[in-house]
């Protein structure tokens, strides 16, 4: 039966009320126990081989012919008024189409506009060239040589706080008396926190190539939701969304950075509106690490109250965010939510800074306010003298301390000694022993919560041809994750059909299945759900189809293996003895993720430990182990997690050892816009990464039982390696990431 | 935009270099970025890796290397198993894809790697405008020596050749030199800002390695495991009881110590002073590995 029902959706603990279409698939959550064929069985990736042979076409790579080719003006400063622009130097130079300017009248809206003539951060657009070449767009940006008066900028985060520039309201959630509490508690620690500006720096950079034909506006984009992008680009230009189509094939990578349709999309169909040609909009290196967004630098402070054997009675959490997402107030989150405590509070000041403002990265705010959380609980067990795996085993929180409603599913202690088991934890303090090479050795751990349950709307259709080869359609783009691999093993698993008999196409805006932004690791817990139950309407069909051709009943049928078995064992024939009589027809399916209970919050949890080993004559730390234990409900794709969490881990551990956008506070222009400068790991940094997952599916969740993935592996990573290191020397550095600089002060 | 050739004669390349705007291409990688980040427009870009200059050689009882020799051959050259410090110092550089382009020649002529001189924001001293931005921002990877330009020497080779008594022969249209390869860097001063003494129509032929230190090393600190330059990168000979050190990352160009005083004239600048630390370190470490 088809639905509409009014249902809570969650994105990233944005909880919002809405009604959303369900067609009831009558499908029960597969169990712990079910033997499955294909699911919970590591299968590599769906498009492995074309991606390292170079044949999978990205935005970047997609050439149509006549297309111009777009570069973007950026502000060298930080603040300032453009009093000029040389547009008839930069149109008179040969191939060049068309000059976007602030002045330009635009055929969308925005509330501020794309192109700034009163430029706030270094790297804000000037203005945009189309031309035939790049070349000839690059040296047109060069000849509007735009006069800039310099305006007072302010980059530096104390100043900012002292200046008051507050972005919106104070953000302030409290319960209990969380002064009160402190005052009374039997032990007290407090800790000063700062953590980095870190930039998603994607291999492919923001990149969008528009058409603007006649009845039809086409882009091909690198973002993480189509389909949010085709609304935003609707509206903007006022057409209907039928009349946009969005392509987005593969990604390279978005970690967040990629929402909608973005600036480089609008410009590009504006470009292409103008010329009537396609445009291509790829940002070039500088522009993407200046413009591409970041993860806004934060100063924490966090206090924390506890009886002496190490119940937590008070936890207050003041967080100063350097200009972060507006309406976005989640950096003390896990201090009001991860352990059971009656008088908490949490306070957030968005500031107001001349750089280029936060937008999401994988996990926002969330990893931040971890990263000093529990840097302050592993005091608190320095200071009890508790094993601090024990301390978070003892403030375990049951259920969910903010909203109060019971969890879906929550293994969080299971991760604490999963990972304490593979670490070799209990013996940690052997690593403190004086070491035959000289270097200072120790172990950390740190736990971590995030959304991540996922939810309606999220669609999907399945079409069973003749052949007996299944084909799913869904809603999403797969942005480097697997998840078009994960679909494929859902519905294989659903129809009883091999893999190599289903095929999935996504990226597509075109079919008009709806699926959800890759954010808030909601893709795999809403599309999954969606893939099961478009199979499983194909599946029944086909039961029903055999029934008519063998004369059985199709309650007696079953199928596995590509073939249709009756359950006395008297039929075993093959799909297409069936499907083969259809000629040219095909049977049909389509599912949807139906809505989350209600009364629970969904969560995943997990824990990780990490091994350091800092050189003390050197100031170097390398990270020499991580174990990692988590909680997403069931895991799919076992190849496909484990590279998610050690993706993850790889990008936490760098935002405690190497990352970080660094602003010179002479300019307020950052130094390290370029990848030379700015230190992603390579391989040779990976340390050996042992993941683990909790056994138990969310069977209350959704069809399939997962939970999603995308962002929790990286919250606790970084927190762990700074409690390694206060292991290994006695010493905790004020901030990340642990510059040789820092060290080397830290352990003097 | 620039014209390419590729001469297959070290005289055809001669050349078409004392043409002026002219500018030598090897691996490319520097250069490329340089003209990409509009530091360097050269009129005629003239790629010498034909020129046969690419050959490691025996030469009396040291080794002779040409100039587009790759940093991935030098780092394997049966030739060179005795000179330690240099081939830890080409192993160690950059990474993997970079060092089997990048040449011998293009190393030790690579420019600074200071982002205020990179970044396109900026014209700094050295790029001859009248504000070290360094001094006044951000410097904790810069050098520690004052002056002018506090920038870093970025070229791992440099101080291993150095510490192997190495020269450099160099040629134009108008003759051929050979020099010790300190030599080849200057400190640059108000009226000329240039970090090499190359003139603009001399190519680097060979590096000529006279005979082997009796024991050598190369110690580095980088900011990660590959594709990093030396935050501090430390070669150390000994040839008998004497010892000879020289470092990268310390000054705007490579940098001879003091063996007895390694910090000698190296003061440090307010944020980059913990690579006194480090450099003390390496010394220590790099003295005991060539006296064991
Ligand atoms: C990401 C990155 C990381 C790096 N990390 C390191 C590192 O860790 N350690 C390190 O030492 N280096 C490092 N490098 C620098 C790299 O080693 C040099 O770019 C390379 O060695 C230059 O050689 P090339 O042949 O590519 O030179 P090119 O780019 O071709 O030339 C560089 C310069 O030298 C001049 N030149 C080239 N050959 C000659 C010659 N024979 N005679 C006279 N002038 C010449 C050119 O005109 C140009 O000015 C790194 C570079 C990059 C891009
Ligand atoms: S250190 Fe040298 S290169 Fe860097 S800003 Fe100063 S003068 Fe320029």
């Amino acid at each position: 039966m088809t639905r509409l029902v009014k249902t809570v959706t969650e994105m990233e603990g944005r909880f919002e009320e809405k009604w959303v279409l369900v067609e009831d698939d009558g499908l029960v959550s597969w169990e712990a126990e079910a033997a499955l064929r294909h699911v919970g069985h590591p299968t590599p990736r769906l498009t492995g081989p074309q991606r390292v042979s170079g044949a999978a076409r990205y935005t970047v790579d997609v050439a149509l012919p006549g297309m111009l080719h777009a570069a973007v003006l950026r502000s060298p400063v930080a603040h300032g008024r453009v009093t000029a622009l040389q547009v008839a130097a930069a149109e008179a130079i040969a191939g060049v189409r068309a000059v976007l300017t602030p002045a330009s009248e635009l055929g969308f809206q925005q509330r501020s506009g794309p192109l700034h003539d009163e430029p706030l951060y270094a790297g804000a657009p000037l203005a945009v060239v189309a031309a035939d070449t790049l070349a000839a767009a690059r040296e047109a940006c060069r000849a509007l040589a735009p006069s800039i008066e310099p305006l007072p900028f302010t980059v530096d985060i104390e100043t900012a706080w002292q200046e008051q520039r507050f972005d919106g309201d104070l953000h302030e959630e409290a319960r209990g008396d969380v002064e009160a509490a402190l005052a009374a508690a039997a032990v007290r620690v407090e800790l000063v926190v700062s953590t980095p500006g870190q930039l998603q720096t994607p291999i492919e950079p923001h990149a969008a190539v528009a058409w603007w034909k006649p009845d039809e506006l086409v882009c091909f984009i690198a973002t993480q939701g189509m389909f949010d992008a085709r609304a935003e680009l609707a509206k903007r230009f006022d057409l209907p969304p039928e009349r946009v189509r969005v392509i987005t094939e593969y990604v390279g990578g978005g970690f967040g950075g990629k929402q909608n349709a973005g600036f480089e999309a609008l410009i590009a169909a504006e470009l292409s509106r103008r010329t009537g040609r396609p445009v291509r909009l790829v940002l070039d290196r500088h522009g993407e690490q200046l413009d591409g967004g970041c993860r806004p630098a934060t100063r924490q402070t966090v206090r924390l109250g506890a009886t002496a054997d190490g119940m937590l009675t008070a936890i207050d959490a003041e967080a100063l965010v350097e200009f972060g997402m507006s309406g976005w107030r989640a950096v003390t989150t896990p201090a009001l939510t991860l352990y059971r405590c009656a008088d908490v509070r949490g306070i957030e000041a968005n500031l107001r800074l001349e750089l280029r403002r936060g937008n999401a990265f994988r996990a926002p705010a969330v990893m931040e306010g971890i990263t000093a959380l529990e840097q302050a609980i592993d005091e608190l067990a320095i200071e009890t003298g508790l094993d601090p795996l024990e301390l978070r085993r003892r403030n375990f929180a049951d259920r969910d301390q903010s909203a109060d409603l019971p969890y879906t599913s929550n293994s969080l202690l299971w991760c604490y000694d999963r990972a304490a088991e593979l670490a070799g934890w209990p013996d940690r303090d052997r690593w403190r022993e004086p070491q035959a090479d000289g270097l200072l050795r120790g172990m950390g751990c740190a736990a971590q919560i995030w959304w991540g349950g996922g939810g309606p709307p999220s669609h999907a259709s399945c079409r069973l041809g003749g052949d007996g080869v299944a084909q799913v359609v869904v809603g999403v783009q797969d942005i480097g994750t697997g998840t078009l691999t994960a679909a494929r093993m859902v519905a294989a698993e659903e129809l009883g059909l091999p893999l190599d008999r289903v095929t999935v196409r996504g990226g597509d805006t075109a079919p008009a299945i709806y699926g959800p932004v890759a954010g808030g690791s909601q893709t795999t817990p809403s599309v999954m759900p969606a893939v099961r139950g478009a199979a499983a309407a194909v599946r029944r069909k086909l039961l029903a189809l055999a029934g008519d051709v063998f004369e059985a009943e199709p309650d007696d049928l079953v199928v596995d293996d590509g073939r249709i078995r009756s359950r006395d064992g008297g039929l075993d024939e093959p799909y297409t003895a069936v499907t083969a009589k259809l000629g040219q027809a095909s049977i049909d399916g389509s599912g949807n993720r139906g809505p989350n209970p209600d009364g629970y919050r969904a969560n995943t949890f997990g824990c990780q430990i990490a091994r350091v080993a800092v050189d003390p004559g050197t100031g170097s730390v390398r990270v020499e182990g991580i174990w990692a234990a988590h909680d997403i409900g069931r895991v799919i794709n076992p190849l496909g997690a484990s590279s998610q969490v050690e993706g993850g881990i790889l990008q936490g551990m760098a935002y405690a050892l190497s990352e970080q956008r660094v602003i010179d506070r002479t300019t307020g222009v950052p130094v390290n816009a370029t990848m030379d400068d700015y230190k992603v790991p390579t391989m040779m940094d990976t340390p050996p990464i042992v993941v683990a997952f909790a056994p138990l599916p969310d069977t209350l969740l959704n069809t399939v039982g997962a939970k999603g993935l995308g962002e929790p592996p990286i919250i606790p990573t970084a927190a762990a390696i700074a409690n390694a290191f206060r292991h290994a020397t006695g010493r905790r550095a004020a901030a990340l990431p642990l510059t040789r600089a820092r060290v080397l002060e830290a352990i003097a | 935009m620039s014209t390419f050739c590729r001469p297959t004669t070290l005289a055809d390349a001669l050349a078409a270099l004392a043409e002026p705007g002219s500018r030598v291409l090897a691996g490319g990688t520097d250069l490329s970025g340089l003209i990409d980040r509009g530091l360097a427009s050269p009129t005629t870009v003239i790629d010498v890796q034909d020129a046969g200059l690419d050959r490691i050689e025996r030469c009396g009882a040291g080794v002779r290397i040409g100039a587009t020799a790759t940093l991935a051959t030098v780092a394997v050259s049966d030739l060179l198993t005795r000179w330690t410090a240099l081939r830890e110092a080409a192993a160690a550089a950059a990474s993997p894809l970079l060092r089997n382009v990048a040449t011998v020649g293009g190393n030790l002529c690579q420019h600074t790697r200071c982002w205020y001189y990179r970044g396109v924001e900026w014209t700094c001293w050295l790029g001859g405008g009248d504000t070290c931005f360094a001094q006044i921002g951000e410097h904790e990877r810069h050098g520690l020596q004052p002056g002018d330009c506090i920038s870093a020497h970025p070229s791992d080779l440099a101080p291993a050749l150095i510490v192997s008594d190495a020269t450099v022969v160099v040629a134009s249209a108008t003759g051929i030199r050979e020099q010790p390869v300190a030599a080849l860097y200057r400190r640059p001063d108000v009226d000329d800002r240039s970090l090499l003494t190359l003139g603009p129509d001399e190519v680097i032929t060979h590096v000529v390695l006279p005979a082997p230190p009796d024991a050598s090393v190369y110690l580095r600190e980088g900011q990660r495991e590959a594709f990093s330059f030396p935050l501090v990168g430390l070669a150390v000979a000994r040839f008998g009881e004497r010892l000879v050190m020289a470092a990268a990352g310390v000054a705007n160009i490579p940098h001879l110590l003091d063996p007895d005083d390694v910090l000698h004239d190296l003061p440090g600048n307010p944020q980059s002073a913990w690579k006194r630390t480090v450099l003390a370190t390496l010394a220590s470490r790099g003295r005991t590995a060539v006296t064991m």
